[in-house]
């Protein structure tokens, strides 16, 4: 799924997601977008931006999205609001990302949820610190994001 | 003759008693009255301690005369102003023998104020009897006030400060809310432009225009890339072009997946300022993507990047082993415009050197002093 107050990113997103084989569940561009979509689907993987219609409410997003397990990376312009355990998520994407840089953490994420653990992040990814909890990945892949 | 009258005529004896005693050369007795310290004498031994002599000093300071104070306490001198713990202090002091120093409040004839540093102390006799109290006066008022004064200019200079501060506080979060405000429409502005060239390429269906389209979107990618890399520094008014350059080849190489294609790095931290990121960006990009854009032609190669300063000089350097550009391709002439008019824009030099199959194309520009450089 994909949580973005920005539709025509949000639309970019859903069709670059889609050309990689995935299905989106849904878009939400508030929290409470969000946690409707979130009682109705079950979405492998998530997208998260921090700033959505109803304000900086992307984290406790995020939050929820971890405490279902459902695996998450924020993407945002806003990364130093990022909380330092990063709320459970994977972690970042920073706005404005280019296609590249988008497409390099895609594969990069499709590819650790398959279950490879020896592929090198891409620098447009910024992981969460190591050693923190987050949400175990489900599914040998993410079929449905 | 009243009781009053009676106290006014021991008093009176007594001082003449004392100035019996001495000479009239005596230089003690001539100091006393005409220094220019205010001082009197009072006799303990007498009902209320009276005033028994003063000199002329005193009776200037206090306006009194001779006649009007001899036989008075000290507390003539007092008004509703004087301060009663200090008037209690020199009370004690008086009581217990001791000398006493205090600064006290103290009324004129014609009931103007004055400050007082008085001193008072004990005169003893052979026997160790307290016989006279002896006082000394001064006049302080002017230093008192310019005292005064200069604590109340400083208490106002300091609230001024303290003032200047927090407007100089609340002035500096503004700006850093608008800095961030400013940032994140320049983003999302440069996310939404290339979200709209993507939706237009992503239905257009003639191959030529839409490599058109994505050639525009690369250019805007590396604004874009720039802005980013801007503000997540710790300086947001410069950036590192050496880290600029390295996320952007990597992240155009990566997603090549092509195997031929290879890449070395020679990269150290140059930081430019904010204002020569957009063209220093491009020149990093024309100069990356054409190496890139012939090796996907040519069946790859290797693409040598280099960032660094050198003599004064910020070196930008891609060397590619793939052929040499074609002048006639669209995509190339527009690559060289954009080379060129970055490059006029920083007033740097570009040399392009072709040794067989390899391509070497330098950008120098002069670093001036507020770029800095770590080695």
């Amino acid at each position: 799924m994909i949580v973005e107050d920005e539709m025509l990113l949000a639309m970019e997103l859903e069709s670059e997601v889609e050309a990689l084989g995935h299905e989106i569940v849904g878009i939400a561009s508030s929290s409470t977008e969000a946690a409707e979509l979130l009682s109705g689907a079950n979405p492998d993987f998530a997208f998260v931006d921090i700033h959505l219609m109803d304000g900086p409410t992307g984290i406790e997003v995020g939050k929820a999205l971890a405490a279902r397990g459902v695996s998450y990376v924020f993407v945002s312009g806003n990364i130093k609001k990022i909380p330092e355990d990063f709320a459970g998520a994977i972690g970042a994407i920073e706005k404005p990302y280019t296609v590249d840089g988008m497409r390099n953490a895609l594969e990069y994420l499709s590819a650790v949820i398959a279950g490879d653990k020896n592929i090198a992040p891409p620098a447009s990814l910024m992981l969460a610190p190591p050693g923190l909890k987050t949400p175990r990945l489900r599914g040998a892949s993410f079929s449905a994001a | 003759m009243t009781h009053r009258d009676q106290r006014n005529a021991n008093a009176m004896n007594a001082g003449e008693q004392l100035l019996a005693k001495h000479v009239r050369e005596d230089p003690f007795a001539a100091a006393f009255k005409a220094t220019r310290m205010p001082m009197i004498i009072t006799d303990p031994n007498q009902e209320d301690n009276p005033i028994i002599f003063c000199n002329v000093a005193f009776e200037t300071m206090t306006g009194y005369t001779s006649g009007e104070v001899i036989g008075c306490n000290c507390r003539l001198l007092q008004g509703p102003d004087t301060d009663r713990e200090t008037v209690k202090k020199v009370r004690n002091a008086i009581a217990e023998g001791r000398d006493i120093a205090v600064d006290i409040l103290n009324y004129r004839k014609d009931g103007s104020t004055f400050w007082n540093a008085l001193f008072i102390s004990p005169v003893r006799n052979d026997q160790d009897r307290i016989v006279y109290h002896f006082a000394s006066q001064l006049d302080f008022t002017r230093v008192k006030s310019r005292e005064a004064d200069l604590a109340l200019a400083r208490h106002q200079a300091e609230e001024e400060v303290a003032r200047h501060t927090a407007e100089l506080h609340a002035a500096l979060r503004a700006k850093t809310v608008l800095v961030h405000e400013v940032d994140h429409r320049v983003k999302n502005n440069l996310m939404t432009v290339a979200s709209i060239v993507k939706l237009q390429a992503r239905l257009t269906a003639d191959k030529r225009q839409r490599l058109a389209l994505m050639s525009v979107l690369n250019r805007i990618e590396a604004l874009s890339t720039v802005q980013r890399k801007l503000f997540t520094s710790e300086d947001v008014s410069r950036f590192d072009v050496a880290d600029f350059a390295r996320e952007l080849v990597t992240d155009l190489v990566t997603a090549l997946r092509r195997d031929d294609i290879t890449l070395t790095l020679d990269l150290l931290p140059v930081f430019a300022p904010a204002a020569k990121a957009s063209p220093l960006s491009l020149i990093v990009n024309e100069l990356i993507g054409d190496a890139v854009r012939r090796g996907l032609e040519d069946g790859g190669g290797n693409v040598h990047v280099v960032v660094k300063e050198m003599n004064g000089l910020l070196l930008i350097r891609v060397e590619d082993t793939s052929a040499p550009v074609e002048p006639s391709s669209e995509s190339a002439e527009f690559s060289r415009r954009l080379l060129e008019a970055s490059a006029r824009q920083l007033n740097a030099k570009i040399d392009r050197k072709i040794e067989g199959r390899r391509t070497t194309v330098d950008v120098t520009l002069l670093v001036e002093p507020n770029w800095e450089i770590r080695h």
